[in-house]
């Protein structure tokens, strides 16, 4: 119960937390649907969120899972406002494509 | 070594290429077999290094078997939650990434997080997308004969969601992000790798439950069983004697060290909470909204 990881199998979690991470931010540049896209930033979260587990693992210290529930507080709070939000954007022009928005680029 | 994962991260962006949807016909399955050959490569290149007892100690490697599994399964949903052309379909291969994560922190002695993640991002936040994804979903191609359709066939699916956009430039970016990443994460042979902080080590589960957990119900109860024999009785029948579990130490951690954060959490929650009221809110039933979304469907 007292020994932590090594820095090969740290290195491994880390690995899948990368991919994770990175295919959330493919997914947020070529999707188009709205909806979609906030659900790749959720996806980003989870990579965050096992390499924090991983280093709570990896220095026997409960902190990274505390910071966990933080990041989970805050996922819940952008998914109600994101969600409303492109609910309103979906009764404005009826479509959840992106680029129905590219006015707001100014 | 770092070859070995630039050129892994070079033939995972070609794969997942191969598999983005466009116009025309994809090599679907084929970047899919490329994609896991790269992966599977990459992992049996990278268990080389891994020491005698897979680096886990006390666990075994069946604990590592998990890893591949759980892993594997998460990487496999999330590509097709970036891929797939339907919405709805695309959120629950998302219900996959979750679980997958949770086995993963079941792994890592994260017990309660990972029933956390499965109750409020299984439960919870992907019930909330389904649901918007129900509501926004186009008048028209919702009633549609075309949604009985098996999900093989795309082409009832809005336009937006059949082709993505500029993919050869976001895999670019995101795949040069992982050989960073993992350049950063894998310790090289010649560098000194990763140490744990030995200061910042968890307190041992005797201190913790003489010094802080003095008023446990299961302890309280103990006191009020006058022998010893009934005091083991308990123990043994509770079945973790002197073992402090995770729920308890991570709700220490919670309440000891960031009393700030949980309020500021507090805080951020009734702040979205009104957010999300005003923003839905919304002229619903006063009409001006309706005609215009009529006017802007009239013009479309």
């Amino acid at each position: 119960m007292d020994a932590p990881i090594s820095n090969i199998a740290l290195a491994h979690f880390l690995l899948t937390g990368a991919v994770l991470f990175c295919l959330g931010i493919v997914g947020f540049l070529t999707r188009r649907n709205l909806i979609i896209m906030f659900l790749c930033t959720e996806m980003m979260f989870q990579g965050v969120v096992i390499s924090l587990v991983a280093f709570s693992r990896f220095h026997l210290n409960v902190t990274g899972q505390t910071f966990v529930i933080f990041v989970l507080t805050i996922a819940a709070a952008e998914a109600a406002l994101a969600l409303g939000l492109v609910v309103l954007l979906f009764r404005h022009k009826r479509t959840l494509d992106a680029h129905a928005w590219t006015a707001l680029r100014g | 070594m770092n070859y070995a994962l630039y050129i892994a991260s070079a033939l995972g962006a070609v794969a997942l290429l191969m598999m983005m949807p466009r116009h025309r016909p994809t090599p679907r399955a084929l970047g899919g077999l490329l994609g896991a050959m790269v992966l599977g490569g990459l992992w049996l290149f990278l268990a080389r290094f891994l020491p005698d007892d897979w680096g886990l100690p006390g666990q075994g490697g069946a604990v590592m078997a998990y890893y591949y599994i759980f892993s594997a399964i998460a990487i496999i949903a999330a590509v097709r939650v970036i891929t797939h052309t339907r919405p709805v379909y695309a959120a629950l291969w998302f219900v996959m990434v979750v679980l997958a994560t949770s086995g993963l922190f079941l792994l890592l002695w994260a017990q309660f997080m990972a029933l956390a993640m499965v109750i409020i991002y299984g439960g919870a936040i992907l019930v909330t997308y389904v649901f918007v994804i129900m509501l926004a979903t186009q008048s028209g191609y919702a009633a549609g004969p075309a949604l009985s359709t098996t999900a093989g066939a795309t082409d009832d699916s809005a336009d937006y969601d059949r082709v993505a956009w500029e993919p050869v430039a976001a895999i670019a970016t995101g795949f040069v992000l992982l050989a960073v990443l993992l350049t950063v994460a894998f310790p090289l042979p010649g560098r000194p790798g990763l140490e744990p902080n030995a200061e910042a080590a968890m307190v041992s589960d005797t201190d913790l439950r003489a010094n802080v957990l003095t008023n446990r119900p299961s302890d309280r109860l103990a006191l009020q069983v006058e022998d010893g024999a009934g005091l083991a009785a308990i123990e043994a029948a509770e079945g973790r004697g002197e073992q402090v579990s995770n729920i308890e130490r991570v709700g220490l951690d919670l309440f000891e060290s960031h009393p700030l954060g949980l309020e500021l959490a507090g805080v951020i929650l009734l702040v979205s909470l009104v957010g999300a009221v005003v923003i839905s809110r919304q002229r619903v039933d006063d009409g001006e909204a309706r005609e215009a979304g009529d006017a802007a469907e009239g013009r479309g």
